[in-house]
C-alpha cells in the first residue's frame, strides 16, 4: 500500500472547488479569446490565398466603373455583373507584358428571369483561353466543352455530373464540377462556354429577347496572366494607359491592402487577448500566492515528512497545470462553438469569405491554445510555488501556527 | 547513535537577539528514550527541529552515526528524514483533504527506492491506535484526541531509527495517554526505535530513560527520583 502525489495534487483541487472553477474560467476566458481571434485571422489568411490564387490571374480588367463591383466579388464573394465591349480583349492581348488573356461573362439568372433553376450566377468563359477556371475542376473533363455543357460550382448539391436542367430555354447538360472554394460568387455559379448562349432566350415582362443579340459584343472582365518578367503591377499600368475606361485590378495589390485592413482589426484585438492574458497570469498568481500561504504548514509537514524541494514545486504545478489545461480544453471548445454559431455574423462583420482552417491548420490552433492556456496556469504558480519550495520546512511549520 | 554537539541557534526579533537554542549538547543510544521539559519558550520545538533535519543550527553539530545531518544537501537531508527520522508535532498534523489512512501513508509518496517493505502495514499501525473504523474518515471527522492517535500511528509507519515527539499526548484523555505510551514504549523496547520526547508529563518521564531540562536555551541533564 502506498500513495502518491498525483493523488495529493487532486484532492487540493477538489479542495476548493469554486476557487479552483474560478482559476479554471480565467483560462478558459483566455483559450476562448485566443483561439476564435487566432481561428479567425487564419481563415482571413486562407480566404484571401484562396480567393486570389483562385482567380488565376495575375490581373483583372473591368470596366472602370465597376471597380468597387468587381472588388466586392473578389473580397466578399459576391456576384455582381457589369458589361464593357469585347473588342478590349484584342487589345489587351497586343500589350506588353501579357501572357494569356481570357474573357468572361457574366450574368445573374434573377434579372434575366430565367424560370427553371431559381437565382444563380452565370458566368460564360471562353474554353480556348481559359487558363482559370478548368484547372480547378475536381476531375478533369474526358473530351473539351461544348455549347450548353457547363461546369457547376460546388455549392449546389441538387446537380451532379450528368444532371441537367434548363437554363434561359435551353436544356444545359453538368460535365464537371469545381472544387469548392467558400467563395460565393465561384461555389454559387455556372460555368459554361460563351457561345452557348446562342439562341438562349429570356423571358421577361416586356416580352422574349434573344439573350445573345443582348451581349454579343459585351465581356464582363478579362482575366490576365503576366509574362513572368514582368511585373503585374506594371502591366496593370500600361492597360490602364492604352485602353480607355477601364480598370486593371491587380490581385496581388487586392490581398495585401485587405491582408493589411482586417490584420489591423485582428491585431488590435489580439493586443486585447494578451492583456487579457496578462491580467489572468496575475490574477492566477495571486489566488496561487493565496494558496500556498493557506497550506504553508501543511507544506512544512510534507517536507518534514520526507517531500523533496522538487516534490514541492511538482505539487503545486501539477495543481495549476491541471486546472489550466482544464480551462483550456473547456475554452477552445467554447471559442470554437461560438465561431460555430456566430459564423455568419463573423463573415458579414469581416466581410471575407469565411472558411474553416484546413484540418491539420485546426488542429495546430487547437494545439497551440493549449499550450498557451497550460503556459497560463504554470507560469501564473511558478513564483508561488517557487517560493514555498525554498522555505525551510521548520519556517514554513510555524509560519502556519 | 547519534550525537548532538554545541548546537546554538539564535533569532532576530527586533533588536532583541532570542538564544533559543545556547550551546546544547548530547548523546543518544540506540533504544534511548529521551526526555526533554521546560517551559514555553525555552527553545525545546527549536531544538527537536535542529535534531530532525528541519531548522539549520548557527552552529553546532548533529551527527548520525557518521552522517553529519547538516552537512547534507537538501535533497540527502529530505531523504534521511524520510527514512530514518518522524516526527509527532506539537499541533495537529493531519492534511485535512486526505483520509485517515491516506495520512498515514504520507510518507511512503516520497519514498520512491524500493526499501518500502521495512514500513509498517498502516492498518495495521491504525488498529494499534484504535481507529481500526476510521480508514477512510477525514481529520474533521476525528475528535481531537483521535487525530492525535493517526498522528502517532504516521510516527511509526517508516520504521524509522528516531521518533521526535513533541507533547504527543496533550489532548488526550488520561486512558488513551495510557495506551498511547505503553505503544510507545513497546516500539522502543520491541523494534529498538529511539524517542526523543518533548513533554511535562509525569507518567512519560517515568519510562524514559534520560531526562533533561530546558531554560532558556539552555539544555541541562536532570536526574530523575
Ligand atoms: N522562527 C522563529 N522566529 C523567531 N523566533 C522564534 C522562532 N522560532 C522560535 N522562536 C523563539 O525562540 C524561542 C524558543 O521557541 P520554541 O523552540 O518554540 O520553544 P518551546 O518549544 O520550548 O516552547 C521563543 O522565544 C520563540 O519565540
Ligand atoms: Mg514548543
Amino acid at each position: 500500500m502506498s500513495f502518491n502525489l498525483s493523488a495529493l495534487a487532486y484532492k487540493n483541487i477538489r479542495r476548493k472547488f469554486f476557487r479552483s472553477m474560478a482559476i479554471a474560467a480565467a483560462v478558459m476566458v483566455v483559450a476562448a479569446t485566443l483561439f476564435s481571434v487566432t481561428t479567425v485571422m487564419d481563415s482571413v489568411e486562407t480566404s484571401l490565398a484562396r480567393g486570389t490564387k483562385r482567380l488565376g490571374a495575375d490581373v483583372m480588367v473591368v470596366p472602370a466603373a465597376s471597380e468597387s463591383k468587381a472588388m466586392a466579388s473578389l473580397l466578399a464573394g459576391e456576384p455582381s455583373t457589369y458589361y464593357m465591349d469585347r473588342g478590349i480583349e484584342e487589345k489587351i492581348r497586343k500589350i506588353e507584358g501579357v501572357k494569356k488573356v481570357a474573357g468572361q461573362l457574366y450574368l445573374k439568372t434573377a434579372t434575366y428571369k430565367c424560370c427553371s433553376t431559381g437565382d444563380m450566377f452565370i458566368v460564360g468563359f471562353e474554353p480556348d483561353n481559359d487558363f482559370t477556371i478548368t484547372p480547378w475542376l475536381s476531375e478533369s473533363l474526358k473530351k473539351p466543352i461544348a455549347p450548353r455543357e457547363a461546369i457547376l460550382g460546388r455549392s449546389i448539391p441538387a446537380y451532379t455530373t450528368g444532371s441537367s436542367f434548363q437554363v434561359f430555354g435551353k436544356v444545359i447538360t453538368i460535365i464537371g464540377l469545381l472544387e469548392a472554394t467558400g467563395m460565393q460568387f465561384i461555389d454559387n455559379a455556372l460555368y459554361m462556354p460563351i457561345d452557348s448562349f446562342k439562341g438562349m432566350v429570356e423571358t421577361s415582362d416586356n416580352g422574349t429577347f434573344n439573350i445573345f443579340d443582348r451581349i454579343n459584343n459585351e465581356i464582363s472582365a478579362i482575366l490576365v496572366q503576366t509574362d513572368p518578367e514582368y511585373a503585374p503591377r506594371r502591366v496593370a499600368i500600361f492597360i490602364e494607359s492604352r485602353i480607355e475606361g477601364v480598370k486593371a485590378i491587380v490581385s496581388e495589390d487586392v490581398t495585401a491592402s485587405v491582408r493589411k485592413q482586417l490584420f489591423t482589426l485582428l491585431k488590435s484585438i489580439l493586443s486585447i487577448t494578451v492583456i487579457l492574458w496578462i491580467m489572468s497570469v496575475l490574477l492566477i498568481s495571486v489566488v496561487f500566492s493565496m494558496i500556498v500561504n493557506e497550506r504553508q504548514r501543511e507544506l512544512g509537514l510534507l517536507r518534514a515528512l520526507g517531500a523533496k524541494k522538487r516534490d514541492i514545486f511538482k505539487l503545486i504545478i501539477a495543481e495549476a497545470a491541471v486546472l489550466s489545461m482544464a480551462g483550456g480544453l473547456i475554452g477552445v471548445s467554447l471559442g470554437g462553438l461560438f465561431l460555430y454559431l456566430f459564423r455568419g455574423q463573423v463573415k458579414a462583420a469581416l466581410n471575407v469569405p469565411y472558411m474553416w482552417p484546413q484540418p491539420l491548420n485546426l488542429v495546430l490552433l487547437v494545439l497551440i491554445c493549449l499550450c498557451a492556456s497550460l503556459l497560463t496556469g504554470t507560469l501564473a504558480a511558478l513564483y508561488p510555488a517557487l517560493k514555498s519550495m525554498r522555505m525551510e520546512p521548520y519556517a514554513a511549520i510555524r509560519g502556519g501556527e | 547513535m547519534l550525537e548532538i554537539t554545541a548546537v546554538r541557534k539564535n533569532y532576530k526579533i527586533g533588536n532583541d537577539i532570542v538564544k533559543a537554542v545556547n550551546n546544547a549538547g548530547f548523546k543518544v543510544e540506540k533504544g534511548d528514550s529521551i526526555m526533554i521539559f521546560g517551559h514555553s519558550g525555552s527553545g525545546k520545538t527549536t531544538l527537536l527541529s535542529i535534531i530532525g533535519g528541519l531548522t539549520r543550527p548557527d552552529s553546532g553539530t548533529v551527527k548520525y552515526g557518521d552522517t553529519d545531518l547538516w552537512s547534507l544537501s537538501d535533497n540527502e537531508l529530505s531523504e534521511f528524514r524520510n527514512r530514518r527520522i518522524n516526527f509527532i508535532f506539537q499541533f495537529s498534523s493531519l492534511i485535512p483533504t486526505l483520509t485517515v489512512l491516506e495520512n498515514i501513508l504520507l510518507p511512503t509518496a516520497f519514498n520512491k527506492s524500493g526499501d518500502r517493505n521495512r514500513n509498517f502495514d498502516a492498518k495495521d499501525l491504525l488498529t494499534m491506535v484504535g481507529l481500526k473504523d476510521k480508514f477512510n474518515a477525514y481529520p474533521s471527522q476525528l475528535s481531537g484526541g483521535q487525530q492525535r492517535r493517526a498522528a502517532i500511528a504516521r510516527s511509526f509507519i517508516n520504521n524509522p531509527e528516531i521518533i521526535l515527539a513533541d507533547e504527543p499526548t496533550g489532548d488526550l484523555d488520561e486512558e488513551t495517554e495510557a495506551e498511547m505510551l505503553a505503544l510507545c514504549k513497546s516500539m522502543n523496547v520491541d523494534k529498538g526505535i529511539t524517542f526523543i520526547i518533548v513533554t511535562h508529563n509525569t507518567d512519560i518521564a517515568k519510562q524514559c530513560n534520560k531526562h533533561f531540562v530546558m531554560n532558556r536555551g539552555i539544555l541541562t541533564p536532570k536526574a530523575m527520583g
